[in-house]
């Protein structure tokens, strides 16, 4: 089900909506924030200089680093008094990042995760779990109102006590979870660890996954482990940008439709800031078009994907961004070759006899990057001799070579040694910076 | 034959307490127990008295744990015995895995496990020898 008409307007009425607010929003921010007025002129560029949309590319960049130098509320375009809601998100260095909203930002923002909602096939029959963690975090206040808007059961069940998670799934008969990926493997592995196989003994029909990347790999192992039938789809969304609910994937898994008329996204060279061609690999930027309290112009997102502008065989007419690739500021540079943690990933997943959890570790030995990765022994058939264990060993090895082309140690670890997440899974400790 | 628990472990100081720790809770008898030394993991072997119930209680904790078949000899306590058993076993080509042997057996003769190339043919070759090859309810 399509939630709402604007996810299928021809792409010239689109552009129209998009080009109308993005003035408007423009003059809005130039009135109220020094900070933009004051990049805007240092750039030499005025509000009238925004013609059409192509001259977006025109303005200046926002970054987290504004978020942080304005912090708290230096970006706001509105009073305190006009604000109903504020959120955080965790800054691993420094200040955290505040957003705010007005009571018309939260209806859109509800707006906006009921579409993705729909998308991913929920409706108001479903009996949703929320295992996001509740708090500062939008994620799941975000999934919260939209599954409710749509009718759905919410169940606030917030991440961790993962027992009792698969309690409340057995004894509510939940149909719909939503949490990040690793989370959602990792509640699968309890279930199992209870004597459940969550295929037949749950009835999850539905995963709504956010808050993290999910490589195709990954979403076979969701398939694996939580049953072949269940409908696996992703969304994204920053807490900068909103929360959840600015793209999500159809049930075609072709891709996150993006709401366009609340953002307008770019893909842009990291390195020099270029706007891309569509369909090129860079840099998501995205710029809010109708948020009232915080509308970010041009806001690097970090995330690096690709756009697509054909029309969905779903219906809709949205543009589509690919599965991340991985951020700009993960990629690791290891004895100058660039590697993402999503490509170590893909090679890991492929390998039957190992688990979905697993550890990078970069360091420096003699002047030299060394990258270590662990994982954990998945098949016992192995077990029969060091030979069987040191082939696979060497197979992912050579796996690795092949993808990354450098070489990487491997190490297989016992089961679940490696630590579990609630939420945003860390698998990479690069300690060249520690 | 015999059947024989094989744990993954990690080289960590414990790692083998660990495992005897669980064992001990569910008062399974242990037999015989080897290890070697690896730079990082080892595979643990084990007899047990209930081989299949410290799989169970393993794998409840988080063991990667297999159970498998294993040839023991029943051998004289006299010198060049296991000598005799090892060359029979060669001549017939025959590749031996591992080896280690059953310390603790109440006044019974000691018991040498093996893993070979082919268990079947190792445990013919060495009954039709006149070898004592035990079972699992010998070794309880
Ligand atoms: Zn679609």
């Amino acid at each position: 089900m399509i939630w709402a008409k604007e996810e299928t307007l021809p792409r010239q009425e689109i552009e129209n909506i998009q080009f109308t607010r993005l003035k408007e929003t423009l003059k809005r921010v130039y009135e109220k924030v020094p900070a933009y007025r004051k990049k805007m002129e240092q750039a030499g560029i005025s509000c009238e200089d925004i013609k059409d949309l192509k001259d977006l590319k025109k303005l200046p960049f926002t970054t987290k680093q504004d978020l942080r130098d304005n912090y708290p509320f230096g970006l706001f375009t509105v009073p305190k008094k006009d604000l109903v809601r504020i959120h955080a998100s965790s800054g691993t260095t420094g200040k955290p990042t505040v957003v705010g909203y007005t009571r018309k930002d939260l209806q859109i923002w509800t707006e906006c995760v009921s579409r993705i909602a729909c998308m991913g096939g929920a409706t108001s029959e479903d009996i949703a779990q929320i295992c996001f963690g509740y708090g500062m975090f939008t994620g799941a206040l975000g999934l919260h109102y939209g599954l409710e808007n749509i009718g759905a059961v919410v169940c606030p069940a917030s991440a961790g006590n993962t027992k009792k998670q698969i309690m409340y799934m057995q004894d509510f008969g939940t149909t719909l979870l939503v949490a990040t990926p690793s989370y959602a493997l990792h509640i699968a592995e309890v279930a199992r660890e209870m004597g459940l196989d969550p295929e037949k003994d749950l009835n999850v029909r539905i995963g709504l996954f956010g808050g993290e990347g999910m490589s195709e790999a990954m979403r076979s192992e969701m398939h694996r482990l939580w049953g072949s039938k269940m409908t696996v789809t992703q969304n994204y969304g920053m807490s900068e940008l909103m929360g959840p609910g600015v793209s999500g994937e159809c049930l075609e898994l072709c891709g996150m439709h993006i709401n366009e008329d609340h953002f307008i996204p770019e893909i842009i060279d990291p390195d020099t800031g270029e706007v891309l061609p569509p369909g090129a690999k860079g840099e998501l930027v995205i710029t809010c078009i109708t948020k009232e309290a915080l509308p970010l112009i041009r806001y690097r997102t970090r995330d690096i994907t690709r756009l697509f502008y054909e029309p969905c065989k779903c219906g809709r007419t949205t543009v589509r961004m690919e599965s991340l690739s991985g951020r700009s500021d993960d990629m690791l540079i290891i004895r100058g070759v660039n590697v993402f943690p999503s490509q170590i990933e893909e090679v890991l997943f492929k390998v039957p006899e190992i688990g979905a959890h697993y550890e990078i570790v970069v360091d420096r030995k003699d002047y030299l990057d060394f990258m270590e990765i662990k994982v954990e022994l998945a098949d016992e058939s192995l077990l029969d001799s060091y030979a069987k264990l040191g082939e696979l060993e060497k197979r992912i090895k050579s796996n690795l070579r092949t993808v990354l082309g450098l070489d990487a140690a491997v190490k297989l670890v016992a089961p679940r040694s490696l630590k579990r997440f609630e939420g945003k899974a860390k698998r990479v400790t690069d300690l060249r910076k520690m | 034959m015999i059947r024989q628990l094989s744990v993954f472990i990690q080289n960590e100081i414990g790692s083998v307490a660990q495992v005897t720790a669980i064992l001990k809770e569910h008062s399974i008898n242990l037999r015989a127990i080897a290890s070697f030394d690896t730079p990082e993991f080892a595979i643990l072997r084990i007899v047990v008295d209930r081989p299949d119930e410290a799989k169970k209680y393993l794998i409840e904790k988080g063991y990667a744990v297999t159970v498998s078949d294993a040839i023991a000899v029943e051998l004289e306590d006299k010198p060049g015995v296991l000598n005799d058993m090892l060359q029979l076993i060669a001549n017939e080509g025959l590749g031996i895995n591992y080896i280690y042997s059953v310390v603790f057996r109440r006044n019974k003769a000691p018991l040498i496990i093996l893993n070979t190339s082919d268990l079947e043919k190792t445990k013919l070759l060495l009954t039709d020898k006149g070898y004592s090859v035990a079972e699992q309810e010998d070794i309880l």
